[in-house]
């Protein structure tokens, strides 16, 4: 028996405005607790929410890049619950008329490009975040996430793998921080993801039982946990020891299982209704064009920009259209640097590797642009060699040191002064006279050997060049 | 003085008192919207009408007694007219601000020989309102003189940025209208309610030409703005949780019975009916027959009001019946978001409606009655 696993997804996204929702307060993460708080996101009488129309327009924005309709009339709403977080007791959100309906993305896998069609997307508020405190048994609210705007966007039940699962996400992601309408971080949650996921008999035209998973922190997370529930969904149907029941289920990450959280009998009445504190938003022709204007290059006409104006390989434009942050140190490099291979090499090779070796994903790399130019400038016109160059860069990532200054202070300029040079290589060959009888007897390999020995002697300032020109020439006299 | 939570005298010698109902936040001072909920609760800022008042010369005498968030007594029978209402007719005050959504200050200023001026709805900012039903509060002016309250309207109208549902014009001009004013008196009211108020209306009317049909859903005013504001009351008091600020009960073991006890014990009795019948209309079983039914029923009753054929309505204050029934008479101004004034008339109690903005068409009339 085959069977078909049935996914569709919830899609949290906080956006990237300056300040909140519904009041003036900063919509950054990172604050000190309670740090971007006013009377209103915490939930004091007396404060009339006003819309941030700006967040209307990166809703807008999501709707274009999504294909979707947009609503002309928007309006908002109350949904109705207690919960500490939660300093008014309602969250403002869209449930009669959201800002976006009916749009699709198209996703490639290994099986080829599959268009996935969008039930919606929806502007809502955040709620507040709460710490448990063991030192003082009690728990503390911090309200800097309350009112941060998100959009939800949630997809009809068109997902069939895990893999599709993440080539959505990713897209998604891809679209959405391109057009700077968030940074799509899930670690810091600026991107949540719920699943909703069934399975049937293969041709069955019926959907199985749906469960809700939640508590998923990465696409990994995401992955293992589609696996396990179909795999439990599968069995259920299989041997019938269990019935799938409609509920939502908690994803353990160390242990790679769901747990129940609560059932469909448990779903609170969330009494919703529509706002009446706020007016309808009209959504003109007008503002749609306006806001379609404003919308930057997205990753496909940037990997397209890449290759066939700046003639980078497609392996290289790829990667670098694969992250926002890496397109931004790309674009913003070029300003200064016009040598877009050597840029996308630098970026590739060493960049990356030090990131990795340094726990961040190519999301988290933050570097200085300017001096990561300079670095290239000073490796270009031969002030510095290239495994000089290479371990500034480290220095000019971990510390963020001026490479020029840099260079200075710990006189790392290149040595070109073929005498001074010269001399090195003849005590390199002096003192190895074996490898030297190596290399007449035709070992060519042991020049890499006498040039490890050189730039040791010459604190790795050499330029190689020289260096394996004096070496040909002493070694073939 | 009994009619005062609080004095906060701030003015000089020369200025206009006017005293705030407990509703309206003044910056560093306590605020319970008449409320144990808010015991303890005070203001982080001023609200916008206070800055106004402050700026125009006016100064706030104290802040007045109310009923819990203005509701309509229903469970507990008011035995006295609000502070607002007695402050200003006791003359210490020459007006009082306050939240009318129900209706029931519009009466009660009447019925103690003074006026009230409704605005209509989203001329005046809310900001530094406790809110109670935010689709219906509207901070009006309990006055002596109609044509004084008028000026002192004019100093608090006009759009404010803090407040999302207002009107753009930045200010009003209150004048009368150089036009002859048409008046619909709607029969069916008229029979409803009590005679002097009936005996008023009529002596009121016959200055003007009039129109004399039925007020359509007259029997449902009532019903639909009670399921309304319960909804929106019901969403606005889930703040006041014992969690962040204002009253929490001294005893609970956990989050629920944090709630549940400081949500029993702070919330009297007119409230915990209106959350209970708030929350029941926007259940999932309720929310279609009711809820949604009352914001159609606004919808029509909107536009059934033909302000093409006449100019004003002419209401009495008190119908026959208990405070439910009679708020009926109350209801079309808060959910169509009309301007009104009450007053007293030849012994009884009268109101005046207008179309939305019109608050001229009530001056014209009230200087024409007056004169």
């Amino acid at each position: 028996m085959s069977y078909e696993v049935v996914i569709g997804l919830e899609v949290h996204v906080e956006l990237s405005t300056q300040s909140k929702l519904f009041c003036g307060c900063s919509a950054m993460f990172g604050a000190d607790p309670n740090e971007n708080v006013c009377p209103a996101c915490s939930g004091m009488p007396g404060m009339p929410a006003v819309t941030n129309k700006k967040a209307v327009e990166l809703g807008i924005a999501a709707g274009l890049l999504t294909n979707s309709e947009i609503t002309r009339v928007m309006t908002f709403d109350k949904k109705n619950y207690f919960y500490p977080d939660l300093p008014t007791g309602y969250q403002i959100t869209q449930l009669f008329a959201p800002i976006c309906k009916n749009g699709w993305i198209d996703i490639e896998t290994g099986s080829g490009v599959r268009r996935i069609t969008l039930k919606q997307i929806h502007i809502e508020e955040d709620a507040g975040k709460l710490v448990h405190d063991n030192r003082c048994d009690a728990s503390l609210i911090d309200f800097n996430r309350t009112s941060v705007p998100l959009i939800e966007i949630v997809s009809n039940p068109d997902l069939r793998t895990s893999e599709e699962v993440v080539a959505y996400l990713s897209k998604l992601r891809l679209l959405l921080s391109f057009a700077g309408i968030s940074d799509c971080k899930m670690q810091e949650g600026s991107m949540r993801c719920d699943v909703n996921i069934s399975v049937r008999r293969s041709g069955s035209g019926k959907l199985g039982t749906r469960t809700e998973i939640k508590n998923l922190n990465s696409f990994k997370a995401i992955a293992r946990a589609i696996e396990y529930e179909s795999e439990r969904h599968i069995e259920a149907l299989e041997t019938g020891c269990e019935t799938i029941i409609q509920e939502t289920r908690r994803f353990d990450d160390g242990k790679g299982e769901t747990f129940s959280m609560r059932g469909k009998e448990d779903a609170t009445d969330y009494r919703y209704f529509p706002n009446p504190e706020l007016m309808p938003v009209c959504i003109s022709d007008e503002w749609i064009e306006a806001v379609r204007a404003t919308l930057p290059e997205t990753a496909q006409d940037k990997f397209t920009r890449l290759t066939k104006e700046l003639n980078l390989p497609e392996y290289d434009a790829k990667i670098i259209t694969g992250s926002r942050n890496l397109s931004v140190i790309f674009d913003e490099t070029m300003q200064r640097f016009h040598n877009p291979k050597e840029i996308a090499n630098w970026i590739i090779v060493e960049l990356l590797s030090i990131a990795k070796g340094d726990n961040k994903g190519e999301d988290d790399i933050v570097i200085d642009e300017k001096k990561f130019a300079t670095l290239m400038k000073l490796c270009e016109n031969k002030t510095i060699n290239r495994n000089v160059a290479k371990k500034i860069l480290i220095k000019v990532f971990e510390e963020g040191v001026d490479p020029e200054r840099y260079v200075e202070e710990h006189k790392l300029g290149m040595v070109t002064d073929t005498a001074f040079l010269e001399n090195i290589v003849r005590d390199v060959l002096l003192e190895n006279e074996k490898s030297v009888l190596e290399y007449k007897n035709g070992n060519q390999k042991v020049i890499g050997f006498f040039v490890g020995k050189i730039m040791n002697k010459s604190q790795g300032k050499a330029d190689p060049k020289i260096v394996n020109e004096l070496l040909r020439k002493l070694l073939d006299d | 003085m009994s009619y005062y939570i609080s004095g906060c005298m701030t003015g000089k010698n020369d200025q206009t008192l006017v005293a705030i109902e407990d509703s309206i936040m003044q910056k560093g001072r306590p605020v319970t919207a008449g409320s144990k909920i808010l015991s303890g609760f005070t203001s982080p800022l001023d609200a916008t009408v206070i800055s106004r008042l402050e700026a125009g010369g006016y100064a706030v005498s104290g802040k007045t007694k109310m009923r819990e968030f203005g509701l309509l007594p229903l469970c507990e029978e008011a035995c006295e007219a609000s502070g607002a209402v007695r402050a200003v007719a006791d003359g210490a005050v020459s007006f009082a601000l306050c939240n009318d959504f129900s209706g029931v200050t519009r009466r009660e200023a009447a019925e103690n020989g003074i006026c009230y001026i409704h605005p209509t709805y989203g001329c005046v900012s809310r900001y530094g309102l406790i809110p109670s039903a935010c689709s219906m509060d509207q901070i009006g002016i309990v006055c002596r003189d109609i044509v004084e309250g008028f000026g002192l309207l004019s100093v608090i109208a006009g759009n404010d940025e803090k407040d999302g549902a207002m009107y753009p014009d930045k200010s009003y001009v209150y004048e009368p209208l150089d036009k002859k004013i048409k008046a619909f008196v709607p029969e069916n009211v008229l029979t409803a309610a009590i005679p002097e108020d009936k005996a008023a209306v009529l002596a009121l009317s016959s200055h003007f030409d009039g129109v004399s049909t039925e007020l359509a859903y007259f029997d449902v005013l009532n019903k639909a703005q009670y399921i309304l504001s319960c909804a929106e009351i019901s969403a606005n008091l889930s703040r006041y949780d014992g969690v962040k600020f204002g009253f929490r009960a001294d005893r609970y073991n956990n989050l629920d019975g944090l709630y549940v006890n400081t949500r029993t014990q702070g919330f009297g009795l007119d409230a915990k009916l209106a959350l209970i019948m708030g929350s029941m209309v926007l259940s999932k079983e309720y929310y279609t027959p009711c809820y949604e039914k009352a914001l159609k029923l606004r919808r029509v009753i909107k536009d059934s009001l033909d302000f093409k054929s006449y100019d004003v309505i002419l209401l009495p204050l008190r119908i026959t019946g208990g405070a439910y029934e009679s708020s009926a008479v109350h209801a079309l101004a808060a959910l169509a978001g009309l301007p009104c004034v009450s007053f007293s008339y030849n012994g009884g109690g009268v109101q005046i409606l207008a179309a939305p903005k019109n608050e001229n068409a009530l001056l014209t009339v009230v200087k024409a009655v007056t004169r």
